[in-house]
């Protein structure tokens, strides 16, 4: 049992690797996503709902299908941890536009309008006044949401990456069955998952000691 | 343009026969999880340790481990322990046991949400513990719980793709096995996913306007 | 005093290092109507739930009907149904059953506790909501009807239950005066027809008008108590004095 275990932490860094670039560029595309589905012009607001139900819409290992097999079928060739990476992202810019949305909510109006009494541009109450205050707030779902997406990326060996699920396989092939690899894959994917949702829960918590202040 | 709607019109037929076994996995991932759901939730807020813990443990676990994990564990760890099911049944348990552990904890936000009021009501007029979970908590716990497991049901049926890796016939099996034969992977793709979609969008909406109508219930 | 219905001896409630009811002895006849007054944290509603057990006290005896505990020790469970069912608590947000229609608010209890059948608990509920003026609201869920008639079906559905008495806890704070009006005519018809009552209320007026004996509790002690007449036109303790004065210049 230790023995697979411990061959299953060869795949961490792949899987860590996804799911790190799978959320850095959902967090930036999840920007330009936010804005738009907040836009005055109803063109940018239904094409970012769109783009957003879509994403959600169809199972990621199906989407991860679309970007290796279909488009690699002489349009794009990636390689499949590229692929991965680039799918579960674009997943992720839906979920974490929705996360932002959800931060503009809880602003009250009043923060807004107090900018704009000062005189402040558009991008100068974004920047300064709006985008710090939704940042603070999505943070706890953020952390949420990557712990999700850690066990989501687990799809990505459908497509080949060498990821933790994969040397799972792997192991249980060998092992010509048991549970073995399986009860040792559950067990690192909570351990990976702790760190994240303990930070989580702080910050959750710092959160509400200082807003309730 | 004219090509790839013959074709979608050739493998639409196919799909949905796929998009079947997906919807009957759900079925049977919420028929079984859902009552298993609702004992761990129970069991997860009893007073007793000896219940409560490890009735916490099971669902940190089962909501811990992705479900793709948990897939390969039924379908090959249960064989080597004698118990050889078909690749349905051994799908629809999985997402079953997936299924238990996260509505679990949406059944026991549920039950929580029912106003302690309610419950004193229930003991001042004399009545035993069971009957104040039968007719007074659980009912309305799980009314409160319906637009969160109408977004879960969501989720499992998405799941349900992760089944074709156990050999199930389900609509992404059945795309992938076109885009083999005819190398035409992306058509084939898009159609699967525009086939998911038509269920999850109309249903999405309706999760929505479930949790609006219980939003003004209460109000 | 003979026989009295209820009887509380040497009542303490502690919440953690807070002593909510210090030592409390009280007698109640049967039929009587008690009025319990005094400011928010005396120990009013502690007290009062106290005899249904919602709150357990550390230390003193209860008697109700034909139970009498020492509570010193945790009680049995059959012996805590008994006690509930000899009693009937109305709450000050009704805390009707928001799922259920009226008449299974009312009857279920008498189904479950009783083990009445469904026709004859459905006659009694049917007989209930005529007394409390509502027998028209029976398929009617709670959420429809105004905050004075559910506190008016909650009566009912205590009343169900053929309680020895009836527990109020501040029946009409939670809404507005002119529907607390019909609650405490309701209570006062009940009154009349002899039901031992416990209330704890804010309502000087009712208490001067159909109670036969007013509490003053005060940091969870019963500091005065007498006829209505006494206790609240002729205080003889200076806080007494003060706090019935507070009330009627805010009326």
């Amino acid at each position: 049992m230790l023995d697979t275990f411990l061959a299953l932490l060869h795949g961490v860094p792949v899987s860590l690797a996804v799911t790190g670039l799978a959320f850095a560029l959902g967090a930036v595309l999840g920007v330009p996503l936010v804005l738009m589905r907040r836009a005055g012009h109803w063109l940018p607001r239904l094409l970012a709902r769109i783009y957003i139900e879509i994403a959600r819409g169809i199972p990621p290992v199906v989407w991860l299908f679309i970007i290796f097999f279909g488009l690699g079928s002489g349009i794009v060739t990636l390689t499949p941890f590229q692929a991965a990476s680039l799918g579960m992202g674009l997943i992720s810019a839906a979920y974490l536009a929705e996360i932002y949305r959800g931060g503009f909510l809880t602003l009250p109006a009043g923060q807004d309008a107090a900018a704009v009494a000062l005189g402040m541009t558009r991008l100068d109450r974004l920047r300064f006044v709006l985008a710090p205050q939704v940042l603070r707030v999505s943070i706890p779902p953020m952390a949420t949401f990557l712990v999700s997406l850690l066990k989501d990326t687990t799809v990505a060996s459908t497509i080949g990456v060498r990821d933790v699920m994969m040397l799972v396989t792997q192991q249980a092939q060998a092992a010509g069955g048991g549970f073995a690899p399986f009860i040792s894959a559950a067990v690192l994917y909570i351990l990976l998952s702790i760190p994240v949702a303990l930070l989580a829960r702080k910050m959750d918590a710092r959160l509400r000691a200082r807003t309730s202040r | 343009m004219t090509d790839l709607l013959t074709n979608w019109a050739d493998w639409l037929p196919q799909l949905l026969k796929g998009l079947g076994i997906s919807l009957q996995l759900t079925g049977f991932a919420l028929a079984l999880g859902l009552p298993l759901g609702l004992v761990l939730a129970l069991a997860s807020s009893a007073r007793g340790p000896a219940l409560r813990w490890p009735a916490i443990a099971l669902v940190e676990i089962g909501r811990g481990a992705p479900a793709l994990v948990v897939l390969q564990m039924v379908y090959y760890g249960l064989p080597s322990a004698g118990l050889n099911l078909s690749a349905f049944l051994s799908g629809a348990i999985a997402l079953a046991l997936t299924t238990a552990a996260y509505t679990s904890e949406i059944l026991r936000a549920g039950i929580n949400a029912v106003p302690q009021g309610e419950v004193e009501a229930g003991q001042a007029l004399g009545m035993t513990r069971q009957d104040i979970l039968r007719f007074v908590v659980i009912p309305q716990g799980v009314i409160f719980a319906v637009p969160a497991l109408m977004g879960f049901a969501i989720l499992i049926f998405q799941a349900t793709a992760l089944t074709f890796t156990i050999a199930i016939p389900e609509l992404l099996a059945r795309a992938y096995r076109i885009g083999a034969a005819t190398y035409l992977y992306l058509d084939v793709l898009i159609l699967a996913g525009l086939v998911y979609l038509a269920v999850t969008i109309p249903f999405g909406w309706l999760v929505n306007r479930a949790a609006r109508r219980l939003g003004s219930h209460l109000g | 005093m003979t026989d009295p219905i209820v009887s509380l001896k040497g009542i303490n409630i502690r919440y953690g290092t807070h002593h909510a009811v210090r030592d409390v002895s009280l007698d109640i006849a049967k039929g009587e109507v008690v009025a319990m007054v005094g400011p928010s944290g005396a120990g009013k509603s502690t007290l009062l739930r106290a005899i249904n057990m919602l709150e357990t006290p550390a230390s003193g005896t209860l008697h109700v009907g034909d139970f009498t505990f020492a509570l010193d020790r945790p009680l049995g469970q059959k012996d805590l149904l008994a006690l509930r069912r000899s009693t009937g608590m109305v709450f000050q947000q009704f805390n009707l059953f928001p799922h259920m229609t009226v008449q299974r608010n009312i009857s279920l209890p008498q189904m479950r506790v009783l083990g009445r059948s469904r026709e004859e608990a459905d006659r009694v509920t049917a007989r209930l909501l005529e007394r409390v003026h509502l027998a028209d609201k029976a398929q009617a869920y709670p959420a429809r009807l105004s905050g004075g008639q559910q506190q008016r079906i909650a009566i009912a559905r205590a009343l169900a239950l053929d309680p020895q008495v009836m527990l109020f806890d501040e029946p009409t704070s939670a809404l507005d005066p002119e529907l607390g009006l019909e609650v405490l005519s309701v209570m006062r018809e009940l009154a009349a027809d002899g039901m031992t009552m416990i209330v704890v209320t804010h309502e000087i007026a009712f208490a001067a008008e159909v109670a036969d004996r007013v509490i003053v509790m005060a940091d969870g002690q019963i500091i005065e108590e007498g006829p209505p007449e006494q206790v609240i036109r002729n205080p003889s303790l200076p806080r007494t004095q003060k706090f019935f004065r507070a009330i009627l210049e805010r009326h």
